[in-house]
Order: C-alpha cells, then structure tokens, then sequence
C-alpha cells in the first residue's frame, strides 16, 4: 500500500479522569482518501475516538493513526493536515465573535502570531461562507445566529482551512432541514472536488449515507465497519439502537429510523 | 479650565495619580476584557486578595529577621501568580464550576494568612496590608507609579501581539489546540501576566477598586459591544471615565476617589443591562409589526409538508 491508512486503531482504549471507559478494544483500518461517517447513539465515544486521533485524549492503551503518525508521538505532524470543529456546544458564545471571526479561525490557527488575516486569507473565508450561503453574514454577530447557521459557519470554517483531513464533530445537530442540505451539499461538493478527506461524526446516517464511503458504527467499542448499506443491517442498528430501531427501504436506498435523534451534550 | 491644569501641574500627586487611573484602565481594558470573556472575572478578585496575603506575608518575612531582603511586593506577586496558575490549572478544561471553587479557595486562604500574620507583625505595618484592600491613588510614589506602568506597558504589548489567540483560547479551546496552537500556553501566559497587573494595581489603587474597574466595565460592555476590539476600547473609556470621575469628585467633597470609581464601574454594568432589555424590547416589537400573515401561511404549509413526509417515511 502506497499510502498509509486514514485512521488506524490498534486495540484502543480511553478512559477519562473521572474512571469512565468510554472505548474499549477499538481496532479498524479506514483508507485514504474517505469519506467517513461515525455513527453510534449518544454516550457511544463517537467524540472521544476523535479526540483520541486528534491528541485531544491519550489512551490507556492501544494506539490510534492518523495517515501513520501516531497520536501521542507524531501529534504535531497529525496537528498540520487536520481541520477541526468540534461539537457546536464547545464553543463558547460569550465573546462577542463576527461570523467573519469564527470563519477566519480556520485559515489563521495554522499561522504564527500576530495571525493577520491577507486578503487571500479574506476572499478564501467568504467562499467557505458562500458554499452554505452565509455570505451575505459576514459582519453579523455570530451568538446571535439560529443553531442551524451557527453550524453552517462552522462548517465554512472547515471548508475555509488548510490541511487534507476535515474532521467535523455533529456537525447537523440541532440543524433545520434548510442548514442539514446545504452542509450535506457543501461537504459532498468539497470532497469531490478536492484530495481530502472528511471524518464526520452523526447521530443520523441517512442525510449523507449517499456519499460516504465508510461507516464506522460504535458503541464503545467497534460494532461495524463498512460501506453503509452493510451498516444499515436491521440486526446491528437493534443492537446498538435498541428494538424500536428500524431500516426502511425507499427508492433503492436504506433508511435507518431510530428513537435517538438530536444532540448529545456532555462536558 | 486653565486653574485644574495649574493645579495639575503643580501637584505631583495629582499627576501621579492621573497616571495611575490611565494605567489601571488600560489594565482593565486588557485583562479585565479578557478574564470575562474567559468566565474568570472573579478571577480578579482572587488574585487581588492574594496580593494582600503575599505582603502580610511578606512584612512578617521582613520584620521577623527571617528574610530580611523580602519586599512586601514580591509577595505579593508571588502570591497572586500562584493563585493564577491554580485556577488556570483547575479551569484547563474550560469547566467555570472547577475555577470557581479555586478561586474561593485561594481567596479564603489569602485572606485568613493575612489576618494570622497581622498578630505577628508590628502594628505600625498592618495598615499598610490595609491598603491593599482600600488603596489610595493620591498617595502613590514614584516607584508605585514606575512599578504601574512597566507591568501595564508589558501587558499591554502582549495583550497587542496575542490578543487572537487569547480570544481562540476562550472561544474553542479544543478546536485551537487540534489546529495546532500551543492553548494551554497561551491560557497561562494570560493568566500569569494578568496576574501581575493585578497584584500591582492592587498595591496602587486597593483590591475593592481593582475588582470592581476590572469587572465591570468589561462585563457591561460585554453586554452591548459586539466586536472583541470594540469591548476593549469600550472598557478602557469606562473605566478610564470613572476614575477621572472619582478623582474630580474628590476635590469638591470630601470622598475616596476609588469609592466614587467603584460605584461608576458598577452603575455602568446596571446601565448596560437596562439598555439591553430596552433594546431587545424594541427589536421585539419590530419584528411583531414586520411578520405578515403571508409568512405565517407558508410556515404553516411547510410544516404541514415536512409532517407529510414524516408519516410516510413510517408506513415503510
Ligand atoms: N470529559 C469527560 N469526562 C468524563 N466522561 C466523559 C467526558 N466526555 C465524555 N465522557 C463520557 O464518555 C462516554 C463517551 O462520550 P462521547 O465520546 O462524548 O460520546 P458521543 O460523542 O458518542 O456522544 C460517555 O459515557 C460520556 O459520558
Ligand atoms: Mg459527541
């Protein structure tokens, strides 16, 4: 193989402070380049496992890869090719951010101080904005915006960033059927269109299982890997969903219907 | 006008302590804007009584023949820095509720070693623990005012070169490191030089006054202000105003110019939430006359559609 693996988990385990395992014996391969989805109902350490591969979290034991490099030893050079939005409710709405602020976030993260913005870095930030058309908010505060376009902006701060690996933390929850399409579209049309990869966590496959081309389904630990219609097995959605969970077939696609939906929130 | 600038010019303590009202609003403009937007403004608080067990602390160090070298200051600084560095400890995973309780902590133990040591320490010194938690900014000397304003100037210029950073730290701090930015550092350096500042400005204008300049200005014009450089500059007016306010005051009737500050700074916060209630009162009502019953009507099919789809995708 030519190129290393997207993500590479080798018996991973992660504890937090507090004592709570929230994954445990983790092994999968994922191949570069991908579009990847990892689902699992809330509490499943969908987040976790990211943090985990983004040297948020070290695990107590085992390992996880990103592109080969390891996440406690080569972190920096994991730190270089990935752009990051973590779950919507990290992000604090106390200071007084522009639209234009948050999305600028993603290009001048990745400079040295004092971090000014070009005007390349400016025309790049209001495409990113334009793709989920929020162009038009630039100068707009964003505490001040619906859920749905807080989430769009972050989403532009991805498409905004430099770096190969997008990796976006729920980014439709607590969206409106409006925001969900237009970053579904936006993040289906980045893909294709540029050498990247996108490792997206989601409550709800069915919005983009269309597009990607890996599915890893967890609850603590790996339940399923594959392309999603082998996800979307009525058996292992019950298993991890619980018995109210169904897979509905409609126009050639599989659909999952399952009680959790929305948004996980825990600190 | 021309009797205030002869009495300006002629009294230096009039000058030094216009001076120290420009320097501890420019201390509040940096620190105190960002310690609110960090959730650590009573930050200021603990730091500002930790600079008051540091110099008892200090004084007894001093006058006990112990370390006979130690200034009282440098207690105070080594004090308000340590008290820093543990609620910044306890705060680095951006849990408020941990930060708290360290600054409570820190702030009951500052305060009760300050009243311990205050029995062993000769009485002719215990006022000048008193005065970091009252202060006077008329009686500064030169050093105070030299002191002032090398740590405000270094805050100031670090604030400058870092202030993105600063605001990444406190609006994503997960997203930051994972891009890369060296967070926990840049989370310390902007507690640990704010601490200093702090602790200096304390020694100059007294621990009830640094809180209430440091706060809330900056939680007021947080209030209003939308723009992160616009809250900065919004609270070096404010502050700046009461104090000029105070000291003015002062002259007419016989008052503390920080009591005068103080209550300013805390009339501003009340003033800026008045003015956001009557703000969103009036966007309320625009919004009421602007929404036509045409909007009404296509919501309403809208959801009618979506509940459509939403009953169909069921009989599957
Ligand atoms: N900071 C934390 N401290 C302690 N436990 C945590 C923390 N974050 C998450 N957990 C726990 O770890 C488990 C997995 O969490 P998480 O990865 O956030 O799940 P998901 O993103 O799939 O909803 C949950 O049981 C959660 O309660
Ligand atoms: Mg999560």
């Amino acid at each position: 193989m030519s190129t290393p693996p997207l993500i590479e988990a080798h018996n991973l385990a992660v504890r937090y402070p507090n004592g709570e395992l929230a994954l445990h014996n983790v092994s999968f391969t994922i191949n570069s380049p991908s579009f990847m989805a990892i689902i699992g109902p809330n509490g499943s350490g969908k987040s976790t496992l990211v943090k985990a591969a983004l040297g948020l979290i070290k695990p107590a034991q085992g390992s996880i890869k990103v592109l080969g490099y390891d996440s406690v030893k080569q972190v920096s050079k994991i730190r270089k090719l990935v752009r990051y939005v973590p779950q919507r409710d990290r992000i604090e709405l106390a200071v007084p951010m522009k639209v234009k602020d948050i999305v600028l976030m993603g290009r001048l993260l990745k400079k040295l101080p004092p971090r000014f913005a070009s005007s390349r870095d400016t025309e790049i930030a209001k495409e990113a904005l334009r793709q989920v058309n929020m162009e038009s908010l630039w100068n707009h505060p964003f505490p001040e915006l619906s859920g749905g376009q807080r989430q769009r902006v972050l989403v532009a701060r991805a498409l905004a960033g430099e770096g190969s690996i997008l990796v976006l933390d729920e980014p439709l929850a607590g969206t409106d059927v409006e925001s969900q399409d237009l970053i579904v579209d936006a993040l289906g049309r980045y893909h294709r269109e540029n050498d990247v990869s996108i490792i997206m966590i989601t409550h709800d496959l069915n919005p983009i299982h269309t597009m990607v081309q890996d599915v890893l389904l967890l609850k603590n630990t790996v339940i399923g890997i594959g392309e999603p219609c082998s996800i979307m097995e009525p058996e292992l959605i019950k298993k991890v969903y619980g018995p109210t969970a169904k897979i509905v077939e409609h126009s050639g696609h599989r659909y999952c219907l399952t009680r959790d939906s929305g948004f996980d929130r825990h600190d | 006008m021309i009797d205030i600038i002869q009495i300006i010019i002629t009294s230096p303590f009039l000058q030094r302590a216009l001076l120290a009202a420009v320097l501890v609003a420019v201390i509040a403009a940096a620190s105190g804007t960002f310690l609110v937007f960090r959730g650590l403004s009573f930050m200021a608080s603990g730091v500002a009584h930790a600079a008051l067990g540091g110099t008892a602390l200090g004084i007894f160090l001093q006058e006990s023949g112990l370390v006979p070298w130690f200034d009282p200051v440098l207690g105070a600084l080594l004090f308000s820095v340590l008290v820093a560095i543990f609620t910044g400890y306890a705060g680095e995973s951006g849990i408020t509720q941990k930060m708290e309780v360290a600054v409570g902590v820190s702030f009951a133990l500052s305060m009760s070693l300050a009243v311990f040591l205050m029995y062993y320490i000769p009485p002719y010194r215990v006022p000048q623990i008193w005065g970091y938690l009252v202060g006077d900014i008329l009686l500064l000397n030169d050093l105070d005012v030299i002191m002032l304003a090398s740590t405000a100037v270094l805050l100031g210029v670090i604030t400058l070169m870092f202030n993105k950073e600063f605001v990444y730290v406190s609006v994503d701090m997960e997203g930051s490191v994972a891009h890369g930015m060296n967070a926990r550092a840049y989370h310390y350096l902007m507690l640990i030089i704010s601490a200093l500042a702090i602790a200096l400005a304390t020694k100059a204008v007294g621990a009830i006054l640094v809180y209430a300049i440091l706060v809330a200005p900056a939680a007021a014009s947080n209030e209003l202000v939308k723009s992160v450089r616009g809250v900065i500059i919004t609270v070096f007016m404010i502050a700046l105003i009461a104090e000029l306010i105070g000291l003015t005051t002062s002259f007419v009737v016989y008052v503390s110019p920080s009591a005068i500050a103080g209550i300013l700074a805390a009339l501003s916060y009340i003033l800026a939430l008045q003015v956001k209630r009557i703000r969103e009162r009036v966007h309320m009502d625009v919004e009421e006359t602007t929404s036509t019953p045409a909007d009404l009507v296509e919501t309403f099919n809208q959801s009618i559609a979506i509940e459509e789809k939403r009953d169909h995708n069921h009989e599957h």
